[in-house]
């Protein structure tokens, strides 16, 4: 098991989505951007859904799951291989997600409505910061022409 | 005989043409997935393959994975969260051309913005233009299966 | 060279290597700690400064402007707001904010609704970085259900408090014990603003300030308490300042069931005998009577020597005025002729005549400016004094509307038409004979 390093917690605020790849048993990748990665502690991140998606469905065949996240202020990248662990339908983790998505709800009429279904917690198996793939800030130019 | 693949509708050829957030989902022999963010993409000519592009530096794994099981999800979805997931089976890879990086730049400038209507200044510029996408590797493969990924009642729902 | 890029040191040790990695690690992440430390310690410091400025005052206003300036001396947040519980029921009332144009001050807020109104209802701290991102992707969801008919089509929620467009919010709710005092929120126009620290520090600060707050609201009703018992029983004034009754002292038209009595003989008793004696009567009489309008919950309007006006039905509303009036009167009676029996052994002629009539009356605050008193006029007052005037000794005199409305309760006899003072017609009264027995 990996540890997460501090500077992460900052690409997991839900600012920019991040996303997740399963795969089904049969061998069929499944690829989606999700809105948030919760950070549970160093060695756990939770995923939260509203619907039983096909996400929800592969990791409970095969528990490995890749998920990927950016940080809104370095712009980092990290690559976090991930297993399925249990998902929660109470306790301290899901109350912390499920009051954020009542808060939301409630502010765009769906109180009551759009709930947590459940926290599904995975262990970090391993983190990756990906390097040398970003252009410096002061090297940026927006594209010319494009069509 | 019976022609491959489905038949890409109007309105994804559109989305992807737009500014389009881009994942990409392998996996290896034991299954495990791997994952790298596609810098644009284009339907082919026959509206059964879609080409996209990753920088050169990130294509190592998928490279692999490709050759291994050849096994593709490709995800991709707009501002307003219209989403689609297309899955099929690698045919090729080669490194970009001139033509595709110009293709390459009309998206980043699509994607730049649109990331400036959602973030302020200094999220959108890093964000839509910061990847290192140059050296590229274009990939096609055949799409087999066509996923509505929209958040809400329907998604999940299979479209092609 | 090491990855850290430091000429590596020749030791037999084979874990030299490995250790000195771990010895420079371990020195980065005490410089980390330290700094944090640093912030830690600077802010404890202002902390404790401001709980002092906090304890140190009683007035509500003062209690929240120190917070909201320490919202920003010491955490650097340019947005916040204080928003209190009302007493009696589940809702918010904004009471003061900081870096709001306009401020805000008034607007309410359900619970349940909204980030501050979920965090009062479930009285947890929420920290959120990502809400146009998040708000935006329900809405979609919203609008793709209604597509599907899934679900009835309609706006968003009430406009809520704060920044409209706020990225990230704060927000935690202040407790004192297991009670919900408010609701203490920070926001920022940026995305993910606030961190794990800022959480630890503002529950400090919020501690503090759900305590101080707590105290300033106890005074100020501790005081308007003290106001109102002059004129209420215990148990009314602590409705009226708990917010479970309407403000008395506002002008208002209400029926109300008016009881006069006075001691008759008083006046001749006074002129003649030892003003200790005087004193001494009258101070029975009052706690007497005192305790019978406490336990018929009647409002002692006025008393004057020996004379007391109670009226029943305001300010707080009751099903049957007529027959706790009458009650009361009875008992009142029962009790001053156990009481004149005594003074008759001291050669005082003493008995209580009582008037009771029912009737609009108009109530509010009299007087004036470091005056007022609670007070009520009407025909129905004046008629009560003039019943009661007529009254003998030992005697309750009821109005024609009175004597009906407790026909089951009383045997009465007529009395007659009355000319009373003040009345162009002669009144029709009723004279109490004695409660019916209970079936």
């Amino acid at each position: 098991m990996a540890t997460l390093p501090e500077e992460i917690k900052a690409a997991m605020q839900g600012v920019i989505p991040s996303h997740v790849v399963t795969c089904a048993r049969d061998g069929t990748p499944n690829a989606t951007a999700i809105s948030q990665v919760y950070y549970v502690d160093p060695e756990h991140v939770a995923l939260s859904h509203q619907f039983f998606n096909k996400t929800v469905r592969n990791v409970r065949e095969n528990p490995r799951a890749l998920v990927w996240v950016m940080s809104p202020q370095t712009f980092d990248t990290w690559d976090l291989e991930v297993e399925f662990d249990h998902a929660e339908t109470s306790g301290p983790i899901f109350d912390v997600l499920d009051m954020q998505i009542e808060a939301i709800a409630s502010i765009v009429g769906l109180k009551g409505i759009f709930k947590l279904r459940s926290a599904d917690i995975y262990r970090v198996i391993s983190a990756t910061k990906n390097v040398s793939e970003r252009i410096p800030l002061r090297d940026i130019v927006e594209p010319r022409g494009g069509r | 005989m019976k022609a491959h693949g489905s038949i890409i509708p109007d309105r994804v050829v559109e989305v992807l043409r737009g500014p389009a957030v881009m994942v990409v989902g392998t996996r290896d022999a034991g299954l495990r997935p791997a994952h790298v963010c596609a810098v644009g993409a284009v339907v082919d000519d026959d509206r059964r393959t879609v080409t996209f592009f990753v920088p050169e530096s990130r294509s190592a794994r998928l490279l692999s994975d490709l050759q291994n099981n050849g096994r593709v999800a490709f995800s991709f979805g707009l501002a307003s969260h219209e989403a689609y997931q297309l899955k099929g089976t690698y045919l090729s890879s080669r490194p970009t051309t001139g033509e595709d990086v110009a293709l390459q730049d009309a998206y980043r400038t699509k994607l730049f913005a649109a990331a400036r209507k959602a973030y302020p200044e200094d999220i959108a510029r890093p964000y839509a233009l910061g990847v290192a996408y140059q050296p590229g590797v274009a990939v096609t493969f055949r799409v087999e299966e066509i996923f509505l990924q929209t958040p809400g009642p329907d998604a999940g729902t299979k479209i092609a | 060279m090491d990855a850290e890029g430091h000429k590596a040191v020749t030791d037999e040790r084979p874990d030299a290597q490995p250790l000195r990695t771990q010895i420079v690690q371990n020195q980065q992440t005490i410089d980390r700690l330290n700094r944090d430390l640093a912030r830690v310690s600077n802010e404890v410091r202002v902390i404790q400064q401001i709980s002092r400025e906090i304890t140190s005052t009683l007035d509500l206003d003062e209690v929240l402007t120190i917070v909201l300036q320490a919202m920003e001396r010491v955490l650097g947040f340019e947005h916040s707001m204080i928003l209190l519980k009302e007493r009696a029921a589940d809702r918010l009332r904004l009471a003061a904010s900081r870096g709001y144009e306009p401020s805000g001050v008034g607007v309410e807020v359900a619970f349940g609704e909204g980030v501050i109104g979920v965090v009062a209802r479930r009285r947890k701290m929420i920290r959120v970085g990502n809400i146009g991102a998040s708000v935006a992707y329900l809405r979609g969801i919203r609008a793709r259900l209604e597509a599907a008919g899934q679900l009835p089509s309609g706006g968003d929620a009430t406009t809520l408090p704060g920044l409209p467009a706020a990225q990230s919010q704060l927000a935690l709710p202040l407790l004192v014990k297991d009670r919900l005092v408010g609701v203490l929120v920070v926001e920022s126009p940026r995305p993910s603003a606030f961190d794990e620290l800022d959480e630890v520090l503002l529950g400090i600060v919020g501690n503090q300030a759900a305590t101080a707050i707590d105290n300033a609201r106890t005074y100020q009703m501790l005081e308007s308490l003290s106001r109102l018992k002059r004129f209420f029983s215990p148990q009314l004034a602590e409705a009226i300042v708990t917010g479970g009754a309407d403000d008395p002292l506002k002008t208002h038209r209400r029926e109300v069931t008016v009881v006069f009595l006075d001691l008759h003989g008083f006046t001749a008793f006074a002129e003649t005998a030892a003003p200790e004696d005087v004193m001494g009567v009258l101070r029975e009489y009052h706690e007497q009577m005192g305790k019978l309008i406490l336990a018929h919950e009647g409002t002692l309007e006025r008393f004057t020597g020996d004379g007391m006006m109670i009226f029943f039905n305001d300010p707080v509303p009751v099903d049957d005025a007529a027959e706790r009036a009458v009650r009361m009167a009875v008992a009142m009676r029962d009790r001053v002729t156990a009481l004149s029996s005594q003074w008759r052994k001291r050669g005082y002629e003493l008995g209580v005549g009582i008037g009771i009539a029912q009737g609009y009356a108009t109530i509010g605050a009299i007087g004036f400016e470091g005056r007022w008193d609670y007070g009520a006029i009407g025909t129905v007052t004046n008629l009560a004094a003039r019943l009661c005037s007529e009254a003998r000794a030992g005697q309750i005199l009821l109005s024609a509307r009175v004597a009906s409305g407790v026909e089951a309760l009383v045997e009465t006899d007529e009395v007659g038409a009355l000319a009373l003072k003040g009345f162009a017609r002669a009144v029709p009264a009723f004279r109490l004979v004695r409660l019916k027995p209970a079936t």
